[in-house]
């Protein structure tokens, strides 16, 4: 008789066991999927900074990269400061953003202050300094706009990298905006 | 029975799984902006450019520096500080050099089709006290050269400096200033350091 009731407790202790063993199991099995999708999405990867400039915020990247193949650069050749050119780009109306590649390009030894706007003087956006390398390819615009064909410009002031931003020669990229 | 407890618990974390890894999908950055989805093809000729994306990259002069400008001691002589620069035309994507060409535009930061137009440097301190220049898009300048902003500006984007139609293709031009302005101003009246800023505007038109 006792020796049944001590079988039927070690069954019993067998059966908990196994319960928390499976428990166990289950909770890693959670924390393994959780992980991957974490490292999938990318949430481990370095934070981008945030441009503050001017209330309007925009995610700068640090390796904004301007998408044209390189070109080697000949010995000898005098330095100057390259500007990224466009020719149109493209939004729905109402849009309060604008997929649009704005930065500057790594090799550049300047900084710059970027300036979206509309011919007729509307700024879009403001960016804060953009050292070399920095950019974004998606803009928050200080206003929407509606349907039509706009004369877009992205103005380019070019900056020395000191305690000043000593401003040097600009540039200005036009190009035409369609809004759908 | 235990068999069935194991199945159900299974299936709730699958499924908890799932929703975790649907979610995290949805969110797509600028760094990866076509998700985890590769998309292979081979397109020949060419193509129109994305819509946003860069077209073409042009390299502008950093800076307008003439240097030390030496008071002239002779005005009924030319005296004149030349300075060259370079233009470039970077990179080019998707021109259809037959059809377009990148144009590019000069003026001062402060010329106006209205107002002044010509090219200055001025007094760092004093910015009243300023001299002219003229730019030219050939160097050296030769007795046939002539300076682009001989005539009035007409249109906000500046004068009209060159247009570039293939990757690679370069301008070399020159800044002049003519001395003879400083003996109109007693030399003590005018030391200092200068600077002026030009805006270089491009845009991919047709022609």
């Amino acid at each position: 008789m006792k020796t049944e009731k001590s079988q039927k407790q070690t069954d019993k202790n067998k059966s908990k066991k196994k319960t928390v063993l499976l428990i166990a199991a289950v909770v890693l099995l959670l924390a393994a999927a959780v992980l991957l999708t974490l490292l999938l999405s990318g949430a481990f990867e370095p934070k981008q900074e945030k441009n503050d400039h001017k209330g309007v915020v925009g995610v700068i990247s640090d390796d904004w990269d301007d998408g044209i193949e390189e070109e080697s650069k000949p010995q000898g050749e005098k330095s100057g400061t390259r500007i990224p050119g466009y020719s149109a780009a493209e939004m729905n109306a109402g849009d309060e953003s604008l997929v649009l590649s704005i930065g500057n390009p790594k090799e550049n030894k300047v900084g710059f202050f970027a300036t979206l706007k509309l011919s007729d003087g509307t700024v879009l956006y403001e960016s804060g300094l953009l050292k070399p390398g920095q950019g974004l390819t998606e803009i928050p615009l200080n206003q929407t706009l509606e349907k039509g064909v706009y004369d877009a410009s992205v103005y380019y002031q070019c900056v020395l990298l000191d305690e000043e931003n000593t401003p040097l020669n600009a540039a200005e990229s036009a190009f035409k905006l369609y809004v759908n | 029975m235990k068999a069935k407890r194991v199945f159900t618990i299974f299936l709730a974390v699958l499924m908890i799984a799932m929703t975790v890894v649907s979610v995290s999908a949805a969110e797509l950055t600028n760094q990866k902006p076509g998700g985890q989805t590769e998309v292979i093809a081979k397109i020949s000729g060419s193509t129109p450019p994305d819509p946003g994306s860069v077209s073409y990259v042009i390299t502008i002069p950093e800076v307008v520096d003439f240097q030390e400008l030496e008071y002239p001691s002779d005005t009924s002589v030319p005296n004149y500080s030349d300075v060259s620069y370079t233009l470039k035309a970077t990179e080019i994507n998707n021109l259809d050099p037959t059809t377009q060409q990148i144009s590019v535009y000069v003026k001062d930061q402060n010329a106006t089709v209205n107002g002044d137009q010509e090219f200055y440097i001025a007094n760092k301190s004093d910015a009243n006290i300023k001299f002219s220049y003229d730019v030219y898009n050939s160097a050296p300048v030769g007795d046939n050269s002539v300076n682009i902003n001989r005539n009035a500006m007409t249109q906000a984007a500046g004068y009209y400096l060159t247009g570039f139609k293939e990757q690679g293709e370069t301008l070399d031009g020159t800044l002049r200033l003519d001395r003879n302005q400083l003996a109109a101003h007693e030399l003590a009246d005018i030391v200092g350091d200068y600077s002026g800023y030009m805006v270089f505007f491009s845009a991919v038109e047709t022609i």
